[in-house]
């Protein structure tokens, strides 16, 4: 996947590109509006990071820029603003989903690949990871063609867990992603604990290999050989 | 009560008692000058009965003296001045008593004292006065007639361009796009009001626009550098050779960002309600929404045990989704946060209120500062800010909102 950072805060730049360069992605960035245009007129991404507020004028001319030019990459936009109407805005001008600052890179990685997958493979609804095979359409996983008995919380904690294969996923990631940041239960993530472990025993229970790795203390790893 | 019927009411007070007193004014005069003309005419035949007597050396006849009615009593008295005194007359026609005026002097005859008495009908003066207490009443009820025609008619006509602006100030509302406009009218007053509310509008309007504008901004400019914090401790935990007492610390970031990240977002929302900025409302059905947060928080139910009923009555809210979803969320984090394992979380939603009641702490919370910016239990690790949500979400909807603690259950009542 070829993406296009475009955020002009240099540290979060950085850290996204490092986040996203493993795992066979080409990252390219840049921090000013300019820059994006001039980057989008000579080449094509596949996925585009959008951050709103930039300091040359707000990220939703790049959204009107590629529907002038009438180009297809999937934009996700990335804005420190949890305001309704940008949101509405964005996803109007044709973006393709709206995160807000701060936000945890196993999120913004599990909703890039989400999107870029929805507009690549449009026909194609399976995903699959060695043994295991997901139905995005009919939500069902199969491990070795047996049928696997998930939970909705289960299945997507799976689906997040592959997005980020490879990498450490702390607890706090998990949680907002799973509950959502608004439900203020911060000071205690161990009933996540429960959750992984189901999942990781329902895995085993039919035959996968064992990707699921706790991390001490701070989270949990879907390992990725 | 209206300017309108202020007004009439003074008028109407005021013209009563000028008409009143200058009723009894009239009535008093009247009877003065009546009273003396009858003392004059009864002095004048006082006059004629002691010529007479002089003349003629004899009393005259009693009838001779036309209406008035003569008396003569021999008295020893030899000393009498002339006195007038009201009496009772009786009319010899129509054989009734009448109030009557009557004069008492002494003459002498042949030696001898006589003490007269001539009384005089007043009959003629009563009528008179009357007759002007019947005009004056009349006058009063015509006055009366056109003061409050005039002024429903005319006042309210002269006060239209006023309830028209205050028809258009209460119908103001700060965050549309068009701003307060009234049209041109005869009274200057009424157009400097005009003017001056236009001014104020557009200053207002002005203020609100750059404390948006302030929101957004601040909003940036703290979330930028947190999602940095965020971004590169994801990274960092990504160094397999950490040890098991680096990544305790990189825990404890985690939760400082996480709780400044929400901290931050809890005032920018709290400000946000505060200026009315959040107002996509829609009609909601509240039943539904607290049974989606049950099925939502069920993990944590469970984790807890707690045991929890629903008494749900199906009832419609005209709101913002987004703000009742955050209302609902702290008022279940708070239930199950401060619950203890295997406690109870009883939610009743009727008509016109909704209850939160839970097992919690066997003290009643503090009621004066509970809803108070930055009050927290001292093992709470929240933000201290999720009570002032809720409470400034129910003040935006005009919403009531109580505290109280009761046999072990901290309730929670909300009435619509």
């Amino acid at each position: 996947m070829k993406l296009l950072i475009i955020e002009d805060e240099k540290g979060l730049r950085d850290n996204i590109t490092v986040y996203f360069n493993e795992d066979g992605n080409i990252c390219e960035s840049c921090d000013c509006l300019a820059c994006a245009i001039d980057k989008l007129s000579n080449y094509d991404y596949d996925c585009i990071l959008l951050d709103i507020g930039l300091h040359d004028g707000e990220g939703f001319a790049v959204l009107d820029f590629l529907k002038e030019q009438q180009k297809n990459e999937t934009v996700l936009i990335i804005s420190a603003r949890n305001s309704l109407d940008d949101k509405l805005k964005g996803l109007n001008l044709g973006a393709d989903d709206y995160l807000t600052k701060p936000f945890h890179l196993a999120e913004l990685k599990a909703r890039v690949v989400a999107i870029y997958r929805r507009k690549a493979f449009n026909t194609n609804s399976k995903l699959v990871f060695n043994e295991v095979s997901i139905d995005l359409l009919g939500r069902t996983v199969e491990v070795n063609n047996t049928p696997v008995i998930l939970t909705r919380k289960e299945y997507d904690m799976l689906l997040y867990f592959i997005a980020n294969k490879g990498k450490v996923i702390s607890k706090n990631a998990i949680a907002e992603h799973l509950w959502g940041d608004e439900m203020d239960m911060h000071d205690n993530f161990d009933f996540i604990y429960t959750h992984v472990k189901n999942l990781r025993r329902k895995l085993l229970d039919a035959k996968s290999k064992d990707y699921l790795k706790s991390v001490y203390g701070i989270g949990y790893k879907f390992m990725a050989e | 009560m209206k300017l309108s019927a202020h007004y009439s009411k003074a008028s109407i007070i005021i013209t009563i008692s000028v008409l009143v007193a200058g009723g009894i004014i009239y009535f008093f005069t009247i009877n003065k000058l009546g009273r003396t003309q009858l003392d004059r005419d009864l002095a004048e035949e006082f006059e004629e009965v002691v010529n007479y007597v002089n003349l003629n050396g004899k009393l005259p006849n009693q009838v001779e003296f036309d209406e008035d009615q003569t008396v003569f009593i021999k008295t020893k008295d030899t000393n009498l001045p002339l006195r007038f005194f009201d009496t009772v007359y009786n009319n010899p026609k129509e054989k009734k008593p009448e109030p009557g005026r009557a004069v008492a002097g002494l003459i002498m005859l042949k030696g001898e004292h006589y003490k007269v008495i001539i009384t005089e009908s007043r009959e003629g003066t009563e009528y008179l006065i009357q007759l002007i207490g019947i005009i004056t009443l009349i006058l009063t009820v015509c006055l009366l007639l056109v003061l409050l025609i005039t002024n429903r008619y005319i006042l309210n006509g002269l006060w239209k361009p006023f309830y028209d602006t205050l028809n258009k100030l209460k119908a103001f509302n700060i965050s549309d796009s068009q701003g307060f406009s009234a049209n041109q009218n005869k009274v200057d007053e009424f157009n400097e009001l005009n003017e001056v509310v236009q001014t104020m509008s557009k200053r207002i309007k002005n203020d609100y626009r750059h404390l948006k504008q302030f929101t957004e901004n601040a909003s940036h400019e703290m979330m930028t550098p947190l999602a940095v914090i965020t971004s590169k401790l994801d990274t960092l935990i990504q160094d397999e050779s950490l040890k098991p007492e680096q990544l305790d610390q990189i825990n404890d970031i985690y939760s400082a960002a996480g709780k400044l990240s929400r901290l931050n977002q809890s005032l920018l929302l709290l400000l946000k309600i505060e200026n009315n900025l959040v107002d996509d409302s829609e009609l909601l059905s509240l039943d539904e929404l607290i049974n989606q947060k049950v099925r939502q928080f069920h993990e944590l139910i469970v984790d807890k045990n707690l045991q929890v009923n629903g008494f749900l009555d199906n009832k419609q809210i005209t709101a913002s989704k987004y703000l009742v979803d955050i209302l609902l969320n702290n008022l279940f984090s708070n239930a199950i946060r401060h619950n203890y394992n295997y406690g109870s979380l009883m939610i009743t939603l009727t008509n016109d209120k909704l209850i939160f009641q839970n097992t919690g702490p066997e003290k009643p919370l503090d009621v004066d500062n509970l809803f108070g910016r930055f009050q927290k239990g001292q093992k709470s690790e929240g933000t201290g800010l999720g009570l002032t949500i809720v409470k400034n979400i129910c003040n935006l909807y005009h919403w009531d909102i109580d505290y109280s603690f009761e046999k072990g259950m901290h309730i929670f009542e909300i009435r619509f």
